[in-house]
């Protein structure tokens, strides 16, 4: 398939998700009682240790894997299993459907393994004569629809029960009632004497232990039990990341899966099992399939391979909110979600992943919950860059990255012209409310401000400064929405800083921070932009460099060091950057201690706060600017799900998944509406765009406030 | 043993305090309809459930499991040792006898000796070793509540493949070894 009539199937199928509410609805309560069972689940332990340690842990295995495999092996084979290694899926296939054939195997019981859907297993049985029946619930749901899973852990969780009563009416021949636990008990006895009559059970693995040669199973419904116990040839397909050293590892990695998967204790089942063990008169054939398809490769990508800790606990999908909205069957290939995106790479191909590394939307949430500390955000950025360099940024966006964005002079000229081209369509408001003709989708569900007559730059000499001694003289790298759209805020931001004794300088040579070039995987323009703005932001030598949008933050902390880290006259410099860069909050209440010293605001109005995500999950920052807020005399009462994405993601919401971003918004506007507050105050000029946008495309009197500018109303009253 | 019984309780298991290997009888037939199996368990025997049991009236299955299939009612095994952080029970499952008593039937009773209860699933680590080391094939069982599945719309659903019904009898004096097998 080619490059559009990819994405243009693509784009069907993301409206065809859309179009089920029912999904949605199904998938944002999973999401919303998972938070809650979670956190009791982690109760009392340190989340942050348990990754870490993981992480370490696996990545000793990735960087001594012959030693582990070789020792594992020795082991499982002293205990009388047979294990092989299979380099690829067809070679892992091959070998399962001879074994089957040379022991006459008609029927096989299967248990839950995401490998054996990567390696499309069933498929290869069928095509051996062989019949295949998967008996997790899930499993054999989908399987009896068709279909692939859609979550790791919850492989049906698309389905409705309607759906699944449908699907097992025409298993029994009479129709079934869509009664959740007859649904269950029905599975229960169709599926009871399969195992008793099957040849061979086939399971995964959750991890394989090279210190005993075994394995260990974590599952719910007993179904692996009796496809381990039962039959008399027992085939574990386990992909190579599973291996651990010990068991006190494996051990680690079973505390924290199923509170990470579904906010379980522990799952019901932990099965342990070494070697051929009895079954009937004699012992087990036990086979071990040592799945590599990718691993390898995928353990030498140095900006890759920490997905190889992965302990597929799916928790990166049950906290995505592009998942949320559109589902694993088009966040996914295989594997869903984020992890999905970077698995799919290596282990499905780049073609199979190309669209799913757009639809990240970006936003961390996923990071934040990574059992193994896996910077997923970070890794699907790179295979956007690429994509980028594979296939091209497409044709409009590099014309704007390379010709227009590298030169500053050229780009803040177009942003000008802008400013004056769309007096037809603002009638002189500060938003725009309609787009006449092919742009009408952009504001079909928010209003997008104008662009202002005069940018920040050009006001800049005009502002007064009234500092007498100052405590600091800052630089403000203001981005690019708070110079051209969002002037009035910089007014604030000095008004604010002149209070507290700072004195702020706007370098002029400064430019866009980079970031939707870096993001749309366009390296060079990005690496070009951050030479240009640690030029401008550190050639007067100011005490700090404070932000007001949190993308701009993570682009001056983190993405410029990274961008510049091989390159010897810049990475000192980058450097020094990072180390001065702050957010301006986070500058005020903790750098100047100045949290009380606005006065009480005359009106103690509610206040909600919406953490940004590069805010929140980018800088850590999300209990300082709520400390300004309160201190400032206002109520600050918590919305739902503050810290979820508001579906801005810059040219996300335009160009690429706007159908995506606007549900994701709703979502937003339902939790601030329900808050009852009557402003809600966030600290990124992206977040207020999206949000004013679709509150005043629905008419709601929220008002929608960056926090600086809520300091500086205390200021004017 | 009071974290223990909660945390079982919570997953939905029942869980029972008995004072006398008589109590065991009763409650089992009170609650059995059918078959059972007597998994061979050394605390089981020493307790002399199987005599105690066929006097009671209740139909022992002994032997041949495989061939009493998804026939039988319902598993009456020992376990090696508890968990009270999570109320597990921990089942060296070698055996297969261990393993369809315990997965095939409607119903699981499984005998505690408290005195094996530890705190958490850390301190089961060594004695995975020791098995580990003692014996060259081995299937270990951690089974904590009933069989449970939320497979559909995440409606959490009691019993699908494995036991419906979990009861955990809490005897002190039957065993006090977590090796026995």
């Amino acid at each position: 398939m080619n490059k559009a009539d990819r994405s243009r199937h693509y784009q069907d199928r993301v409206r065809k998700a859309i179009s089920k509410p029912r999904l949605q609805d199904t998938l944002h309560r999973f999401a919303d009682a998972y938070v809650v069972a979670r956190e009791a689940a982690f109760a009392g332990q340190d989340f942050e240790a348990l990754r870490t340690a993981i992480g370490e842990m696996k990545d000793e295995v990735r960087d001594n894997l012959p030693r582990y495999r070789d020792e594992f092996i020795a082991n499982a084979e002293a205990a009388g299993a047979k294990v092989t290694i299979a380099r690829t899926a067809a070679d892992a296939n091959a070998y399962i459907c001879n074994l089957a054939k040379e022991r006459g195997v008609k029927t096989v019981v299967k248990s839950k393994s995401m490998a054996s859907e990567e390696t499309h297993l069933n498929h290869a049985l069928k095509d051996a004569g062989v019949e295949a029946l998967e008996t997790d619930l899930g499993e054999w749901i989908i399987q009896l629809a068709g279909e692939k899973p859609s979550h790791m852990v919850m492989p049906a969780i698309h389905m409705v029960k309607e759906e699944v009563a449908e699907l097992f009416s025409k298993v029994t021949g009479k129709e079934e009632p869509a009664e959740i636990l007859h649904l269950v008990r029905l599975a229960r006895e169709q599926l009871r004497q399969a195992y008793l009559d099957a040849d061979m059970g086939i399971s995964g693995a959750n991890v394989a232990i090279a210190e005993t040669g075994g394995i260990a199973l974590v599952t719910n419904e007993g179904n692996a039990r009796l496809t381990t116990t039962l039959p008399k040839i027992h085939v574990a397909l386990v992909g190579m990341e599973k291996l651990v050293p010990t068991l006190e590892d494996a051990n680690r990695i079973i505390n924290v899966l199923p509170k990470n998967a579904t906010g379980q204790l522990i799952t019901s089942y932990i099965t342990w099992i070494r070697g051929a063990v009895p079954c009937g008169d004699g012992d087990k054939e036990l086979h071990i399939v040592l799945l590599d398809n990718g691993r390898s490769a995928l353990a030498e990508s140095p900006h890759c391979r920490d997905a190889l800790r992965c302990i597929k606990c799916g928790a990166c999908a049950n906290v995505c909110p592009v998942y949320q909205t559109v589902g694993g069957h088009v966040f996914g290939h295989i594997y869903i979600s984020a992890i999905g995106v970077i698995l799919t790479a290596f282990f499905h191909g780049l073609e199979n992943a190309s669209e799913l590394v757009r639809a990240c939307i970006g936003c961390r949430s996923c990071v934040a919950v990574c059992p193994s500390n896996i910077d997923l955000e970070s890794i699907i950025l790179h295979l956007r860059e690429v994509i980028g360099e594979e296939e091209g940024v497409g044709a409009g966006k590099s014309i704007v990255f390379k010709n227009v964005m590298r030169n500053r002079k050229l780009f803040h000229g177009m942003l000008r012209a802008a400013s004056v081209l769309q007096k037809p369509v603002t009638r002189g408001e500060r938003t725009i409310r309609h787009l006449p003709l092919f742009f009408s989708g952009l504001t079909e569900w928010r209003t997008l401000p104008a662009i202002a007559d005069k940018p920040l730059r050009d006001l800049w000499k005009n502002i007064p400064q009234k500092v007498e001694k100052p405590r600091y003289r800052v630089a403000f790298f203001a981005g690019c929405l708070n110079d051209f759209v969002y002037p009035e805020m910089g007014i604030d931001l000095v008004k604010v800083l002149n209070h507290l004794d700072v004195e702020v300088t706007l370098p002029l040579e400064q430019s866009c921070c980079g970031v939707p070039a870096l993001y749309s995987g366009d390296k060079d323009t990005a690496v070009a932009m951050a030479e240009q703005n640690i030029d401008a932001m550190l050639k007067d030598d100011p005490d700090f460099v404070v932000t007001s949008c949190p993308t701009c933050t993570m682009a001056l902390q983190r993405d410029f060091i990274d961008l510049l880290k091989d390159n010897p006259v810049w990475a000192e410099k980058a450097k020094s950057l990072a180390e001065i860069t702050i957010d301006i909050s986070c500058f005020i209440a903790d750098k100047l201690d100045g949290a009380e010293s606005f006065g009480k605001a005359i009106k103690a109005e509610k206040v909600t706060y919406h953490d940004s995500c590069h805010l929140k999950r980018g800088a850590g920052v999300w209990e300082q600017p709520r400390r300004l807020i309160a201190d400032s005399g206002r109520e600050v009462v918590e919305m739902a799900h503050s810290d979820r994405c508001c579906g801005f993601g810059g040219s996300y919401s335009f160009t690429s998944h706007a159908d995506i971003a606007k549900h994701i918004l709703g979502d937003k506007i339902k939790d601030i509406e329900a808050s009852g507050a009557t402003c809600v105050a966030m600290d990124c000029p992206g977040c207020m765009m999206q949000i004013h946008g679709g509150l005043e495309k629905q008419e709601k009197t929220v008002r929608v406030r960056h926090t600086i500018e809520l300091l500086a109303e205390n200021l004017d009253d | 043993m009071e974290k223990f019984i909660i945390a079982a309780r919570n997953v939905g298991a029942d869980v029972h305090v008995l004072s006398k290997p008589e109590d065991i009888v009763a409650y089992i037939d009170e609650r059995i309809d059918g078959g059972l199996m007597l998994s061979p368990c050394p605390s089981l025997k020493h307790a002399g459930l199987s005599a105690m049991l066929k006097t009671a009236g209740v139909d022992v299955v002994e032997e041949d499991f495989r061939a009493h299939g998804a026939g039988a009612a319902a598993g009456l095994t020992g376990a090696n040792f508890g968990i009270a952080a999570t109320g597990t029970v921990v089942l060296e499952s070698t055996e297969e006898a261990v393993r369809i008593a315990t997965t095939l039937p409607e119903k699981h009773f499984v005998l505690l000796d408290p005195r094996k209860i530890l705190a958490t699933a850390d301190e089961a680590v060594p004695l995975l070793n020791d098995f580990h080391k003692q014996m060259p094939q081995a299937y270990l069982a951690y089974i904590t509540g009933p069989s449970r599945t939320a497979d559909i719309e995440r409606v959490l659903t009691i019993g699908v493949h494995g036991p419906a019904e979990l009861h955990i009898l809490l005897l002190e004096g039957v065993s006090d070894d977590v090796m026995e097998r």
